[in-house]
């Protein structure tokens, strides 16, 4: 495994951070007002899906996710019947987790005859996210990759090797990504160097802080306002005594409207003894949390459980919605979340639950020797033989 | 659409993607000549340039090469180069971001620009004027090719990024050496985007309209080849590729040549078509008049073996579809026209000559999901006559179909005055807009009627640009009108939760 953090990175010429988040905005705008004027016009509602998925995921603005159900909404209304509608519905739904609508809105595309390319590519994406057949997956994520030589297909073929812990080939998939990227849009530039920052801070064994820092440090050089690689530099930062420097990352990104943002933001003000100024950000965190789950329970289940085991301090909320995550998407990364929680809390029988099933859906898999989920297994039946 | 959104590389930064190239005379000065290009396909109201592409305006000196099914141009090897790039956004508390580019014009010297200022910059000397920052698109589409239905401009409202050049021809061309030149507009990054591998690909380039969109790609199922047209060199097609293109292109003129049925075009006369359009830069003769409808003349009279007689290039208004789909599809036997005659705003006859942006609309949708077949409710509100509202004293209906106007009272007594602007039946639906007693303006409203389960759904919208009133004011009148008109559906004919 290569240990010299970004030796060959060149940072690629693109548009700079502000323009490019200005001018999404701007079509995004457009978009919608094309739509409005014309909801059946081709190809407009898949510009919307397209805008608002930047939207949410590198700007971190989260009101996208309840403009693209209102979008999906609207096309049912308008032609409920239409491959077209239900491809977006599929779409839309698997952006925000709900994974289960999405496979029946999908199956209906697919009944309406809609492209099998399409249908196939949001089919691989979900089955990705739900931990399904991930072995089938590889083998048609490389032979997509290899036929188109996107960037979007490689960094899914990148995520998906870090699933099942490649993490040595995860790595150079992002590397070939970026190495081979000849566009001058900042954001897949920024999305990659995200995924390699989260590769070595959070899916590795042994994390590699400084390596991880120096992804997202460029995530965020080419893309000033994303949101999320903001967060994880700064818990980088906090847990590294740098809490100034996290503060200073997190002010600027509370305008998003991601309660992590708050969260992290309180987690640094306490590291500092400030907190009368935590609690209020705490309290706005907790807030923004419950109503993010009121409206998209499914997908900020992980991150309220995340949130719930830490400073949101509410072990039983946070079981439940780990336990909702891996109901929903069981993975084993959602396993060991769960489990996590439920032993860090105390809860020895819904820990030794969640590792039962945990290796009843994984136990088989290579990736599970690599989990910390098939310690714990051990050291429980040694524990019983004991 | 021209050359909008016209390749899958392209969509990554809209702000690369070039829409559109014009050549025409100045309408202020007969003896300058301005050359433009547009980027950023629906760019929205603060949408900026790109700082890390460079865009050019390249011109070639052009000839004629043969007449008639032996038809063909050559150009040059010389360039005449005009280059731009842009700075960083400029932010001050509470002001717009400003942005400014430089401009590099033929001859080394370089000009400042400050992007959006309708004055542009002017070289001291006066020969050399640029302008860049949003205009309403000029371009208009109103086809449906797929059944070769006219429909409203697809791009009603659109705006571009445009880059304007006007200069003294003479001096800037050197006319005395000859009048006809070929141009085309390229966008390229600025710099190798890694230090190993493989050089930095042009982004895109535009020649004539529609080379990417309708001539090479112009059906569904054909392998998309726009990326590898996108990143040619442009007067210089790779050799080992040109075959490949040109077979495209003569299997693309057979299929627009067969979209009436009717063959136009003798296979000789299609081949030179093809390889007269294979060589994709836009013809203009500064010694001849460039006209709104001159665009392609010089292709399409030296294809027909006949001496060109206008200027060609394309002005800000030209109907430049209409113009190539009624060549392609019957070389010029009939005029084919689309539904729209013109852009969302024309071209002006003052620097920078294309129109102000077209302001941000508001929209407003409703809907309402009902008990009732949509047949029903279609037969009570599917008539432009909107006496089932309950805000409506009264009605007059003056005329019948598409134009239809509808006087109306409304019960606190103000009048509002709506035409029809289209209706399908088929699909339970019409649109129309507002000429008074709203106040609004560019207001267009549409109601339809869905099948939804067994009941149906009621969708009402429009879009426009308030008048004299804060934003949030009209909204709430529009909104109020659709709000209390649906509400009065569902105690009607059933609220279907």
């Amino acid at each position: 495994m290569n240990t010299d953090p970004g030796s060959d990175w060149e940072r690629p010429v693109t548009t700079d951070g502000d323009i490019a988040v200005v001018n999404l905005e701007s079509a995004r705008r457009r978009s919608w007002s094309k739509f409005i004027q014309d909801p059946r016009r081709h190809g407009i509602a898949e510009a919307i899906v397209e805008n608002e998925r930047l939207t949410a995921q590198l700007v971190g603005d989260i009101s996208a996710l309840d403009r693209l159900e209102s979008l999906a909404r609207q096309l049912s209304q308008i032609n409920a019947e239409s491959a077209r509608t239900a491809l977006i519905q599929a779409q839309v739904a698997s952006m925000t987790h709900r994974f289960t609508e999405a496979r029946r809105f999908l199956a209906g595309a697919e009944q309406d005859r809609a492209p099998l390319e399409e249908v196939s590519r949001i089919r691989l994406n979900i089955d990705q996210a739900c931990g399904v057949d991930l072995d089938g997956a590889l083998s048609a994520r490389r032979e997509i990759a290899t036929k188109s030589g996107r960037l979007e297909d490689l960094v899914a073929l990148g995520a998906l090797l870090a699933d099942l812990r490649e993490f040595a080939d995860a790595d150079r998939i992002y590397r070939q990504a970026l190495r081979e990227y000849r566009d001058v849009s900042p954001f897949p530039v920024a999305w990659v160097c995200f995924q390699l920052g989260m590769l070595w801070a959070e899916l590795v064994p042994r994390p590699q802080a400084d390596r991880a820092a120096q992804w997202y440090r460029r995530a965020i050089d080419c893309l000033p306002r994303y949101t999320k690689a903001r967060i994880h530099l700064a818990e980088i930062y906090a847990s590294s005594g740098r809490t100034s420097d996290a503060e200073a990352l997190l002010l600027p990104a509370l305008e998003s409207g991601d309660p992590e943002a708050r969260w992290r933001l309180a987690d640094a003000l306490i590291s500092q003894g400030r907190q009368a100024d935590a609690e209020g950000h705490l309290h706005a965190a907790r807030v923004a949390f419950e109503a993010l789950l009121e409206r998209h329970l499914l997908a900020f289940a992980d991150h309220g459980a995340e949130f719930y085991a830490g400073s949101g301090n509410n072990s039983r909320r946070a079981l439940e919605l780990a336990r909702l995550n891996v109901a929903n998407r069981p993975t084993l990364r959602a396993y060991e979340q769960a489990h996590d929680i439920a032993f860090n809390s105390g809860d020895r029988e819904a820990a030794s639950e969640v590792l039962a099933e945990a290796r009843i859906r994984w136990g088989k898999a290579a990736a599970f020797a690599s989990s910390p989920l098939d310690k714990r297994f051990s050291e429980e039946r040694e524990g019983a033989v004991a | 659409m021209s050359d909008h959104i016209d390749g899958p590389r392209q969509i990554g930064d809209p702000a690369a993607d070039l829409t559109d190239l014009f050549a025409f005379t100045s309408p202020e000065n007969p003896s300058r000549t301005v050359l433009t290009a547009c980027l950023f396909p629906s760019a929205g109201a603060d949408a900026m340039f790109s700082n890390a592409v460079s865009c050019s305006i390249v011109v070639r000196r052009a000839s004629v090469a043969g007449l008639g099914d032996a038809a063909q141009f050559r150009t040059g090897d010389q360039e005449i180069r005009f280059t731009c790039r842009f700075d960083l956004l400029e932010r001050a508390p509470g002001a717009k971001p400003v942005q400014r580019g430089t401009f590099t014009l033929p001859d080394g010297q370089t000009l400042r620009v400050v992007v959006n200022d309708k004055n542009g910059a002017s070289t001291p000397d006066g020969i050399f004027r640029i302008f860049a920052g949003l205009r309403s698109d000029p371009f208009y589409l109103a086809w449906l090719f797929a059944n070769m239905r006219p429909i409203p401009n697809l791009l009603e409202h659109d705006n571009v990024l445009c880059i304007v050049i006007e200069f003294d021809t003479r001096r800037a061309l050197d006319t005395d050496k000859g009048s006809l030149f070929g141009v085309i507009a390229e966008t390229i990054p600025l710099a190798p985007t890694s230090p190993v591998g493989p050089l930095p690909l042009r982004l895109d380039w535009v020649g004539r309209p529609e080379q990417t969109n309708m001539r090479l790609n112009y059906g569904p199922g054909i392998e998309d080849i726009r990326d590898l047209w996108n990143q040619q060199t442009p007067f210089a097609i790779a050799s080992e590729h040109r075959g490949m293109f040109l077979q495209r292109l003569k299997e693309s003129f057979a299929h627009w040549d067969m979209r009436d049925n009717k063959q136009d075009w003798t296979p000789s006369a299609l081949d030179a078509n093809a390889r007269v359009f294979l060589d994709d830069y836009l013809l203009f003769d500064v010694a001849k008049p460039i006209t709104d409808t001159s665009h392609l003349e010089i292709e399409k009279s030296t294809i027909n073996g006949r001496t060109y007689e206008t200027g060609g290039g394309r002005t800000v208004d030209s109907n430049v579809i209409d113009i190539l789909v009624t060549w392609l599809v019957n070389r010029d036997r009939e005029f084919l026209r689309g539904g729209a005659t013109r852009a969302t705003k024309p071209g002006t006859t003052v620097f920078p000559y294309f129109a102000e942006p077209n302001m941000e609309l508001q929209d407003i949708a409703e809907s309402v999901d009902l008990d009732a077949a949509p047949d029903r409710v279609w037969t009570l509100i599917g008539q432009f006559d909107p006496s089932w509202h309950p805000l409506v004293a009264s009605v007059r209906m003056i005329g019948s179909g598409i134009g239809q106007l509808r006087i109306i009272e409304t019960i606190d007594g103000k009048q509002i005055v709506e035409r029809l602007e289209a209706a399908d039946n088929s699909h339970r639906s019409y649109s129309y807009s507002n000429i008074s007693g709203l106040p609004v303006s560019s207001y267009i409203g549409a109601l339809e009627v869905n099948p939804r389960g067994s009941g149906s759904s009621v969708t009402w919208r429009s879009q426009f640009l308030p008048n004299d009133q804060p934003d949030i004011v009209v909204k709430a009148i529009v909104t109020t009108l659709f709000k209390t008109g649906l509400a009065s559906l569902k105690s009607r004919l059933g609220d279907s939760r």
